[in-house]
């Protein structure tokens, strides 16, 4: 009889074990950094940690390259233009180069000196204004990524020309997206999602081994109504479109994407275009996804399939201003259309 | 002995298969619960849950005034939610209008609020914008 007892409570014991076999929730904390809401998805014993960590990561970032307020690297730089160099860090010095190679790559349709016209359209302001044409065409005279200085012997940075402003606003959010993933690998997180307000990066897979689901966003309709999804693992997914911020003046829409070369909202063919990137054959895969999405989206869907297909772990979903949407080869068994509201056509 | 044995087999038989049946009813629960069938909104401020709420169940419209460096209004009813007024500069949170569905969310970015209700229709971890 006790030896039953014995055997019923191990029952009873390993049953129970069975019914919580189910995932444990992640820790997901919201934070506000970089002008955005930064949603988290940490799995594992480590992920209260690592996901404090790289809330108190995003601050650092935020402090050190923004210029919307005093203070940090990138204002002293601008303060110092057609000055002298000014010291800089060893994550902003990484993102100043990587930002002059997009400049090279994208042939000019990502520049990191597009400040002067940011700040002269008042984008990220509440009194967003259109500027004049002789004004932009002043501007533009300070815009280019080439004249930036930058001496690697001795951590500086320089602005030649007085007026130039440095604008990491194109890829601060991505290099934040690689140093989130960075601190999780570090904490032995194997199980990780990060949202920085749009930009998702993903470590590894779900904790159950499936991939993540995440959805593209409909550039015409409510936030959280998507055209398709991606079924992926250690990736990171850039968007950038029309949508995402954007004024209306006489019925004509003005969004945030500067084209460097006309000084004004860009107008190629695409309303939104979402990078793809493998973490696993791209090292910086949301670094280079950010300013990969400015660039296609300036690019136009032709120009800027080329430059995606061009490159080794990258690729894209485009949609195009006649409501078509189209992916590179890469995604074919990755990406499902799924558009509730039928206005648009997947072209295969 | 053997007769003996066979009564203890059927009871522990018994017990375990009723255990059984209990710990996946359970879990079967426990899923549908946290799946998003409901439309469970929840609204933060600076990472803090200021208020669960099943909007289904919700039988009159409820405003919950939220205070920090400016203030917001949001407005309940079956069903929906939304920011319906601010002092905010920018008012991003009140256009962004009602949210009916889930996985749908709101943010107020100056005073660090939040509305969102949880889920997906579509079984989304995340959406790319």
């Amino acid at each position: 009889m006790k030896n039953k007892l014995t055997l019923i409570l191990l029952l009873i014991f390993s049953i129970s074990l069975f019914g919580c076999s189910s995932q444990a929730a992640p820790y997901s904390p919201e934070s506000f950094y970089m002008g955005t809401v930064i949603n988290q998805k940490v799995y594992g014993k480590n992920a209260k940690k690592a996901g404090d960590l790289v809330i108190d990561r995003m601050k650092e970032i935020e402090a050190s390259m923004t210029i919307n307020t005093p203070g940090g690297e990138i204002n002293p730089l601008n303060d110092a233009a057609g000055l002298n160099p000014v010291p800089v860090s060893p994550s902003v010095m990484f993102l100043l180069n990587k930002s002059k190679e997009y400049g090279e790559l994208s042939q000019g349709a990502f520049d990191v000196t597009i400040g002067p016209l940011v700040k002269e359209w008042g984008i990220f302001t509440d009194n967003p204004k259109i500027p004049s044409s002789d004004k932009i065409n002043e501007l533009l005279k300070l815009v280019d990524y080439k004249t930036l200085l930058i001496d690697t012997m001795n951590n500086t940075a320089m602005l030649p020309m007085k007026g130039q402003i440095v604008d990491l606003g194109g890829i601060a959010k991505g290099y934040a997206g690689n140093e989130a993933i960075r601190i999780y690998k570090e904490n032995e997180i194997t199980s990780g999602f990060i949202n920085l307000g749009g930009n998702v990066v993903v470590l590894g897979t779900k904790p159950d081994g499936a991939l993540w689901n995440i959805g593209v966003q409909n550039p015409r309709d409510v936030n959280g109504k998507i055209i398709g999804k991606l079924a992926v693992k250690d990736t990171a997914i850039v968007s950038s479109g029309d949508y995402e911020r954007f004024f209306e003046k006489d019925g004509v829409r003005y969004h945030h994407i500067l084209d460097p070369k006309t000084g004004s909202p860009s107008k190629s063919d695409l309303i939104g275009v979402t990078i793809v990137v493998d973490s696993t054959i791209v090292t910086d895969s949301s670094t280079d996804g950010d300013a990969l999405s400015t660039s296609v989206f300036v690019l136009g869907l032709d120009k800027g399939r080329q430059l995606v297909e061009s490159l080794k772990g990258v690729n894209a979903v485009f949609i195009t201003e006649d409501k078509k949407v189209y992916v590179t080869s890469g995604l074919k068994d990755k990406f499902t259309f799924d558009d509730e509201s039928k206005v648009y056509q997947y072209v295969q | 002995m053997f007769n003996k044995m066979k009564k203890g087999d059927l009871v522990v038989g018994s017990i375990v298969l009723l255990l059984i049946i209990i710990s996946f009813a359970g879990v079967k629960i426990y899923n549908s619960l946290g799946s998003g069938n409901g439309k469970i909104a929840v609204i933060r401020q600076n990472n803090i849950i200021i208020k669960t709420i099943d909007l289904d169940k919700l039988k009159e419209s409820q405003e919950i005034k939220i205070d920090g460096d400016f203030h917001n209004t949001i407005l309940l009813e079956n069903g929906r939610i939304r920011f319906e007024d601010a002092d905010c500069p920018d008012l991003v949170c009140v256009k962004t209008g009602w949210l009916d569905k889930n996985g749908q969310m709101a943010v107020c970015l100056p005073n660090k609020v939040s509305v969102k209700i949880e889920g997906s229709d579509e079984g989304l971890d995340g959406v790319a914008f």
